[in-house]
């Protein structure tokens, strides 16, 4: 098991954003976390980075409480998070963002020798492969036309698949994307279902979180259905589809009244 | 070679062989300033250009680094590059140590700034109070002169040309460091720190970095500019010598590692060109301040640099 | 030896209300236009030297000089807001790196025009006073007295009036308050304006107290912003507060530390803050 989270619980104040929340992912699988919006999607996921401690519950991550933890440590352990809301670095271009999210890779790779290449930039040809990899990700994400555009002038949807390629360089074991089909139109959907599903190929985990039902139905192994930051559902994607408690949280009532 | 090697090239022969065309002691000297405050104003770039924190220690690194070499020649017996070096060391642990304070809380941009302010206020009122040490507000006289290849650093060309190979020396490291993945980390930094995080760049450690070396240089730079001038003064960590190095940099240009050395080299010279008494001075330094601020942001190496690339693009 | 601490606590506490006062107008810009104005130091300066110009040279009574000091800041004030201040809202860097490049044009410029030579104003109210049996100038009570009301009847206004509701609310929420009919612009431009009002009446009180040269705004300026931060940045009455606090601090240390000592202590409390507290000991209220 590579995540565990044990009843998980969020408050803020009055407000409980997450409710006791358990589950676990295994290697090599797509598990797709649904819910309307203001369900507590989000926050769990953030919860499920380290990005903020939870009020109960934990989260183990290889077996150990990721709780506290530096996001920079977090995301060399191998657990990597994309934004619902693109972050960027509005001066460079995309080629120079994937460049950067290079480092963890360089890092990896070069251990402390990597200061060597400060004096010398073609040391350990470190450089190379890193080059190579990052071209080749920027094709997997469709991004080659835009590769010397500036982040502040590619569309969203290259924005949202930037933010996955940013996070493709850093290696990770498993990948947290939030809503990535949000925002995006069909054809952009169908090219990031392609992505997604070569990703799972290469061996790396997903757990996905939309609203977007048919998206998620179509690309997950194993669904969780979330409401009022519960879990009201958890198994294959078209059983959670059919739950009834599921059908009401997303369309206020049952589907047999209509 | 490409035209950019080829124009630092010819630079540098031009300089190098300056001295023997100018024969005026005032313009070489002032030349030596300029180069010093280059070193100041290309390293306070490293960490304020390209990796977005405004430090208002700079200056105090340039002054402590001084009163260091001094005293540690005068207690400790050492010569003056041993001295040197044990002033760049001093003031590098009280970077690690006020770059560790500040960064570890998370201090932002303009909360750095007022911290680092206060540190470099503490470290001046310190050397202004500690008579026994520094002799307070009537500084210090400095008689001796720096030996090199046994030969004494004592006139204008000589330290005309050691300024210049330390600004050399500066440039290719700052170069170095901004061209490689440390300075693709910095601009992470300076652009969205909270996304440098979750790639996996420690923010705490680059911008530590950053401020160290940065500090180091800027102290290596303080003692050659002491021992050049033959004096020490409080003054040297004000906090209108922080405002300077600011208009050098705002001046010159924050986007290139050399375009500082611009602003430095404008600002040096001013004075001599138009005899300014010291209000006039600071009267010129707030108004470039200000100036560049509101409109043009880039410098003029910046502004320059983008108006050839909008002649080049058309 | 408690009757030196508890003296030096009551001129730290008047002290304080100076600082406080500068302080307030800190937070005030602050809170509507985003950025940390240490430019109010030189509208401190200047306040106190047109006290003393309207007063030694022009010949006007003091209480009639103290307003058109505050006035002639204000109008400066105006002219500052909308020829520089006007381009740096809500950009800290760049608000901090103008407003040093002002102090230093305009100190430079005091300097060239009244020199170093202090200044020292006439006597106004001289004379003491005696208070729980402790002997104060008159004058020291009577600026305590009116910086305290000043500040009070600002935070009155602030919770009060229709204006100081709408400021407060801006302050909260920009956007809202724009599209509640906010003239968001000028209550900006009025809220330079005030602040250095605040500075030029706290300089033209100074100048019947001390005397004058021209980095005397520079100096409390950064003790206002450290009691600004102090309080926590927003809270009118915790600048009052976090001002006399420092200033009794000041005064209390003198007694036990070298007088070399006396800027740090501001220096320390900010430093610490922004470190441990940074929201300020008073966060939360306005």
């Amino acid at each position: 098991m590579l995540l565990e989270v044990r009843k998980l619980t969020k408050r803020f104040g009055g407000l409980t954003a997450v409710a006791d929340v358990s589950f676990g992912i295994t290697k090599g699988e797509i598990v797709g976390i649904f819910g309307p919006n203001g369900s507590g999607k989000t926050t769990l996921l953030n919860l499920v980075a380290g990005l903020m401690p939870p009020t109960e519950g934990d989260v183990l991550w290889k077996s150990a409480p990721i709780q506290g933890r530096p996001a920079h440590e977090v995301a060399a352990s191998g657990l990597v998070k994309t934004f619902q809301n693109p972050q960027l670095f509005a001066e460079l271009t995309v080629l120079e963002h994937v460049h950067i999210a290079a480092h963890l890779a360089l890092k990896r790779r070069l251990g402390w020798r990597r200061l060597a290449t400060l004096l010398d930039p073609d040391a350990g040809n470190a450089s190379g492969a890193l080059n190579e990899r990052a071209e080749q990700i920027v094709r997997l994400c469709r991004l080659d036309a835009s590769r010397d555009r500036l982040a502040a002038e590619i569309s969203y949807g290259e924005e949202k698949m930037l933010g996955v390629a940013m996070a493709l360089m850093c290696q990770p074991e498993l990948l947290l994307l939030d809503e990535p089909a949000s925002g995006l139109g069909a054809a952009e959907i169908e090219n990031l279902e392609a992505v997604l599903r070569d990703l799972k190929q290469h061996g790396t985990t997903l757990c996905i979180i939309d609203h977007k039902v048919g998206f998620l139905g179509r690309l997950a192994d194993r669904a969780i259905g979330l409401h009022h930051g519960a879990k009201i559902a958890e198994g294959a994607p078209d059983e959670v589809l059919r739950n009834p408690d599921v059908v009401m949280a997303y369309l206020g009532h049952s589907r047999d009244r209509i | 070679m490409n035209r950019q090697a080829a124009f630092f090239a010819v630079t540098a022969v031009v300089l190098l062989l300056l001295p023997l065309v100018i024969k005026s002691d005032v313009v070489m000297t002032i030349l030596v300033f300029a180069w010093l405050q280059g070193m100041l104003a290309v390293s306070f770039n490293l960490i304020f250009g390209f990796t977005g924190q405004l430090s208002m220690f700079h200056a105090a690194a340039f002054g402590i680094a001084g009163y260091a070499t001094h005293l540690s020649m005068q207690y400790l017996g050492v010569g003056y590059w041993t001295g040197t070096v044990l002033g760049a060391l001093l003031v590098s642990v009280l970077s690690v140590i006020v770059g560790t304070i500040c960064f570890r809380f998370r201090l932002k941009e303009f909360y750095f700034a007022v911290v680092t302010l206060a540190f470099s206020e503490v470290a001046r009122i310190t050397v202004v109070n500690w008579n026994s040490v520094t002799n307070g507000t009537l500084g210090i006289n400095l008689q001796e002169k720096p030996w090199l290849f046994g030969f004494k650093v004592d006139d204008t060309v000589s330290w005309y040309y050691l300024s210049l190979v330390a600004l050399a020396v500066t440039l290719l490291v700052c170069s170095r460091v901004v061209h490689s993945w440390m300075g693709r980390c910095f601009s992470a930094i300076r652009l969205n720190d909270e996304l440098g995080d979750t790639l996996g760049i420690n923010v705490f450690r680059y911008k530590l970095a950053a401020f160290v070396v940065g500090n180091f240089i800027a102290a290596v730079a303080g003692s050659l500019y002491a021992y050049y001038l033959g004096s020490l003064e409080p003054g040297f960590l004000s906090i209108d010598a922080s405002l300077g190095i600011v208009a050098m940099v705002l001046l010159g240009g924050r986007s290139s590692v050399a375009a500082p050395v611009v602003g430095a080299v404008l600002l040096v010279s001013l004075p001599h060109l138009i005899h300014f008494s010291a209000e006039v001075r600071s009267i010129v330094y707030g108004s470039i301040l200000i100036l560049t601020i509101l409109l043009m942001p880039q410098g003029i190496y910046g502004s320059i640099a983008s108006l050839l690339r909008k002649r080049h693009a058309s | 030896m408690g009757q030196l601490i508890l003296g030096q606590l009551l001129n730290g506490a008047i002290l304080g209300t100076l600082y406080g006062i500068i302080a307030l107008g800190v937070t005030l810009t602050f809170g509507i236009t985003g950025i940390v104005n240490f430019a109010l130091g030189v509208f401190m300066m200047l306040g106190a030297y047109a006290a003393w110009y309207f007063t030694d040279v022009a010949g006007l009574p003091y209480p009639l000089a103290v307003p058109c000091a505050v006035a002639a800041t204000a109008l400066a004030g105006l002219v500052a807001d909308q020829a520089l201040f006007r381009f740096t809202r809500n950009n800290l860097v760049n608000g901090l790196l103008v407003s040093i490049g002002m102090i230093a044009v305009m100190e430079s410029v005091a300097l060239l025009i009244f020199t170093s030579t202090p200044k020292e104003m006439h006597r106004v109210l001289p004379g003491v006073i005696e208070v729980a049996g402790f002997v104060l100038p008159k004058m020291k009570v009577a600026v305590f007295g009116l910086l305290l009301t000043v500040i009070l009847a600002t935070y009155a206004a602030l919770t009060r009036t229709w204006i100081g509701r709408a400021a407060y609310a801006y302050a909260q929420n920009p956007e809202a308050a724009a599209l509640m009919g906010v003239r968001t612009e000028r209550l900006q431009t009025g809220v330079v304006v005030y602040s250095t009002a605040l500075a030029g009446l706290g300089g033209a009180l100074y100048a019947s107290l001390y005397s004058l040269e021209p980095t005397l705004g520079s100096l409390f300026v950064l003790k206002a912003v450290e009691a600004a931060i102090l309080a926590g940045i927003g809270s009118v009455l915790g600048s009052l507060f976090g001002g006399v606090i420092l200033g009794i601090t000041e005064g209390v240390g003198s007694i036990y530390l070298p007088l070399a000592f006396r800027d740090v202590y501001g220096l320390v409390f900010l430093v610490a803050i922004l470190l441990f507290k940074p929201a300020g000991l008073f966060a939360g209220r306005k």
